[in-house]
């Protein structure tokens, strides 16, 4: 049975389908779901697109939960956190990251 | 004598009827904070689950311990029954005297009881709660109290801050970019790129986490307010894997360092004005070293939200002392300063002796001065009183000239990123505005032209009232 995850997005127009680098939380029941994993992944919308990839529920900075999943596969585990000075915005730094920029 | 811990206090709660143990069995992920958050909007009992799912017996978790005025009056040592005056008038006695701590060796500190260190850190091993539906993650670190230390001048600085686990031996939190506790790393150890020691801290005694809420000035230690309110001194022990100094009879000690050059995602949570707005992905990363506990630990929860609950009710308390040293110290004839756990600390009333919308306009110079936490202040005469919002409501709606009575302010770089009607936009750039309701009569009105409040104790004479009091009973009133 496929795995399941969330990610938080400010919008949820922010991801895009293809290799992204995110954080995701593992919902897999137990005392250790949401422990947090940062991961470079390909993302997809739709599951005919990977029906072999766990499942990626998306949230918005408000906590609000899309009506439907993501899918998507673990292509690296990274480190637990990214470079950047405290209280700088992470997904800003991500986004960076991804463009090339850092 | 004073609460040393959080389980004395937990005894007396449970005497006066004031604490409901659930021993049936509930699920940390958010099933205990549906059950808390629902007994604060009935202002309900403290509870204490005993069995947590996925968790040996023993490990607990507690919530709204000081949730309600009466606990409040309980952990200051005074009647349940205590108004709100009473509590507020104890307490600003009390707060005026400060009482060192007492450091204690470890054998002496029952938080020393059992510990973790290094590669050995498991935050997991705690029932840490998925407190809200949505939020980022479960929340260790809701009502806890944050100690770190500046360097130079050695004062430690007690605040409250949220926490969130991360991984088993990572946290992310998020301390306002305005807090002292971010005043200190961004003054001491950014510039530096240096991790600061940070400890965080679940179940001590209930001042001492009501105290973490209060807007001291910097350089001043809040663990000495405690001890002054207490009446006796707090006893610290050593960290053991930083330098820092915990309250000993403490439930769980996190020790870990802030890094200045690492982040990882924080939030959302809901948050104290009771919503959740988006403060997320905008905080700071703390590396576990080190976790010590008691046997049978207890995690203390706050099911935050709409108020009351612990956190509207602490900051009414320690808040609105503070303004009203700070009002007086700038000249205003202030009587009373009340803030309403409703208003969550947005809204502000202040009582003056003599009104007019130049006092108004400096009560609200005096809350945009520095970081500004506030942003609605309804200024009164000193015949309202101010702890009865349906006085306040009658003479904000009749005494508040909509076009001269109301004055406000914009400003930039230190307003509240949790205010909800602020933009996503105004919350980035730490934007907001204040504003004074001057609901007092105009100073250069004559006594002749105010007008006569029509209440029983100010139209009539004192003749009459006395007349109508002595025949009470014998109108067949009770």
């Amino acid at each position: 049975m496929a795995k399941e995850w969330q990610t938080f997005v400010r919008k949820f127009d922010d991801i895009v389908e293809g290799e992204v680098e995110l954080f995701i939380k593992d919902l897999s029941p137990g005392p250790r779901k949401y422990d947090t994993k940062h991961v470079r992944a390909r993302v997809v919308k739709s599951k005919e697109a990977m029906p072999d990839g766990d499942v990626l529920w998306i949230r918005s900075e408000s906590g609000l939960k899309a009506s439907k999943s993501w899918y998507m596969k673990i292509i690296e585990e990274l480190p637990e956190w990214v470079p950047g000075r405290s209280w700088e915005n992470v997904l800003d730094v991500i986004g960076r990251s991804h463009r090339g920029e850092r | 004598m004073a609460f040393k811990d959080h389980r004395d206090f937990f005894a007396v709660l449970e005497k006066e009827g004031e604490l409901v143990k659930i021993t049936q069995e509930v699920d940390w992920d958010l099933e205990v904070g549906a059950i808390g958050r629902r007994v604060y909007e009935m202002e309900g009992p403290c509870l204490l689950f005993e069995k947590i799912k996925d968790y040996p017996e023993g490990f607990r978790i507690s919530n709204g311990t000081t949730g309600t005025w009466h606990r409040v009056a309980l952990a200051m040592g005074l009647s349940k029954y205590a108004s709100i005056r009473e509590i507020y008038r104890v307490y600003e006695e009390k707060v005026e005297r400060k009482i060192p701590p007492r450091i204690v060796k470890k054998e002496d500190a029952p938080c020393k009881e059992k510990s973790m260190t290094g590669d050995a850190v498991d935050l997991y091993t705690f029932p840490s709660p998925m407190i809200h539906e949505g939020d980022g993650g479960r929340y260790i670190g809701s009502w806890d109290l944050v100690v770190c230390k500046d360097p130079e001048t050695g004062w430690t600085n007690w605040g409250m801050y949220r926490f969130m686990v991360h991984t088993k031996n990572w946290l992310t939190g998020w301390p306002q970019t305005t807090s002292q506790l971010a005043m200190i790393f961004k003054e001491k150890y950014l510039p530096k790129n240096q991790p600061m020691p940070i400890a965080i801290v679940l179940g001590t005694d209930p001042i001492s986490h009501i105290m973490a809420t209060a807007p001291l000035r910097p350089q001043e230690n809040e663990v000495e307010y405690v001890g002054g309110i207490r009446g006796e001194p707090i006893e610290l022990v050593p960290c053991e894997s930083i330098d820092l100094l915990v309250p000993a009879h403490a439930e769980i000690v996190i020790e870990g360092e802030l890094m200045p050059d690492k982040i990882a995602p924080d939030g959302p949570f809901g948050e104290y004005p009771g919503y959740r707005s988006g403060t997320m992905c905008e905080g700071v990363a703390v590396k576990v070293k080190a976790i010590t506990y008691r046997n049978d630990p207890i995690v203390t929860m706050i099911s935050l939200g709409v108020p009351p609950d612990d956190s509207s009710i602490a900051a009414s308390l320690t808040a609105a002392v503070s303004m009203k040293k700070g009002l007086l110290r700038r000249g205003v004839p202030v009587t009373d300063v009340y803030v309403p756990p409703e208003g969550v600390t947005h809204l502000i009333i202040v009582g003056v002796k003599k009104g007019g919308i130049e006092v108004a306009r400096k009560v609200l110079d005096f809350f945009t001065t520095r970081r500004v936490m506030t942003n609605k202040h309804i200024v009164v005469d000193e015949d309202v009183d101010v702890f009865n919002m349906s006085e306040v409501l009658h003479a904000f709606a009749t005494k508040c000239h909509p076009g001269r009575g109301i004055a406000y302010e914009w400003y930039e770089g230190r307003s509240n990123s949790l205010t909800p009607c602020y933009s996503p936009e105004e919350r980035k750039r730490l934007k907001g505005v204040s504003v004074v309701f001057d609901s007092t009569w105009p100073l250069e009105w004559p006594r002749d032209i105010i007008p006569i409040k029509a209440s029983f104790k100010t139209i009539y004479s004192a003749e009459i009232q006395e007349k109508v009091m002595k025949n009470w009973e014998k109108y067949g009133l009770i």
